[in-house]
């Protein structure tokens, strides 16, 4: 036992090479770099709305756009603090982040149960489905750059680093599609960018926790 | 004597720019902070095991230590995430025989009271906790376990899954 226990430090030993600590700073470059990525994609590829060149924005596009901004960088600093495990460390602040973005769809569900008309239709719904898949893909790379870091990282509840990666991405992704979509209507961005974030929230829960299991 | 925190600190920030020496003693520093953070959580022969197991995953997991932060809490996340795993696969031993108890013989007691694998127990419910004890730790058969805390066999099978889940999702809960 002794020397089989020698053995096992000494191959640890042998194995050891320089790291760099994954520290918040290096999290928050790596989260910060992959959003700017997906906006220059977005803005090279699909292109920017003329209101936002021209500065004649809507208000609720800028509350809108930043609050999924805010839920985006409130999951990514979530999922870049679980990937360093600390006892006493807890997870919790996003979820004040996904209750103020929420406000979204439920307004629009409260306006829409209030007007009682063809809300539905108002949402723009053939658009609406080019905003869940373009926000959703946009979100690709930054949820690919989130779970690369937990891949390196020891999160350690894969479900949740997930889920948050796929919020983390889903947001950021919508964020930087919402530059190009040109409907500012409460229904539209309550009913369709929002499913973008839940589709990606699905998907992260679903596919990142088989990817960071360590 | 196990070193402190300071000092493990130090090792592992060393160790983290690839100096051995530093990682050898580092290594054999957690090794016996392991031992005693397992004791009395594990069939006896079952440490050494998870002792390696546990430090195979530092090793893996070595960028995930930030220096800037103290060394314990990151090495008992580590330590609890492989305690789970272990717990969750089945075995049967003949006997538990249990080393000395870990608080007992620290240096820094309050940092352990916060990190034990006792305190991940206290927030189970005391049936989920019982039946985890006696099945997943002290060996027993489910069957011995039921007669033991008198819960009935399903129950104990309930009570253990989902005393294992909520376990994992509080790692690193205080």
């Amino acid at each position: 036992m002794r020397n089989d226990n020698q053995e096992f430090i000494d191959g640890l030993l042998n194995d050891l090479r320089p790291t760099r600590p994954l520290t918040l700073q290096r999290g928050l470059m790596i989260a910060s770099g992959s959003a700017a990525l997906a906006i220059s994609v977005m803005a090279l590829f699909i292109g920017i709305q003329p209101a936002l060149i021209t500065g004649s924005l809507d208000p609720l596009f800028l509350l809108a756009s930043g609050l999924f901004l805010m839920l985006g960088i409130a999951a990514s600093v979530t999922v870049i603090g679980m990937s360093r495990p600390h006892v006493g460390t807890t997870h919790s602040g996003w979820i004040w982040a996904v209750a103020m973005a929420a406000l979204l769809p439920l307004t629009a569900v409260v306006l829409g149960f209030a007007k009682e008309g063809n809300e539905f239709f108002q949402s723009q719904p053939a658009q609406g489905m080019n905003c869940v898949i373009n926000g959703s893909m946009l979100g690709l790379i930054v949820g690919g750059a989130l779970t690369m870091w937990l891949r390196r990282g020891a999160p350690t509840s894969s479900h949740q680093a997930g889920l948050l990666t796929g919020i983390a991405a889903g947001s950021l992704g919508i964020f930087a599609y919402s530059l190009h979509c040109p409907y500012d209507d409460i229904f539209h961005i309550g009913l369709w960018h929002s499913m973008a974030v839940v589709v990606s929230a699905i998907a992260g829960r679903i596919v990142v926790p088989t990817l960071i299991r360590w | 004597m196990i070193a402190d925190d300071a000092t493990m600190a130090r090792l592992m920030a060393l160790s983290q720019t690839g100096d051995r020496q530093a990682y050898a003693t580092l290594l054999a520093e957690c090794q016996k902070w392991l031992k005693r953070f397992f004791a009395r959580k594990i069939v006896q022969q079952q440490i050494d095991d998870l002792v390696q197991d546990t430090l195979l995953s530092l090793h893996r997991k070595l960028a995930s230590y930030d220096p800037d932060r103290p060394f314990q809490p990151w090495l008992a996340a580590i330590a609890r995430y492989r305690w789970v795993d272990h717990l969750r696969k089945v075995y049967k031993a003949d006997e538990a025989a249990f080393d000395e108890g870990f608080a007992a013989e620290n240096s820094e007691p309050a940092i352990v009271a916060r990190i034990s694998l006792d305190r991940m127990f206290s927030y189970l419910p005391p049936a989920q906790a019982r039946a985890i004890e006696l099945v997943k730790i002290e060996g027993l058969t489910i069957a011995e376990a039921s007669y033991a805390c008198g819960q009935s066999e399903s129950l104990v099978k309930v009570n253990i899954h989902r005393g294992l889940k909520k376990l994992a999702t509080m790692i690193e809960k205080d």
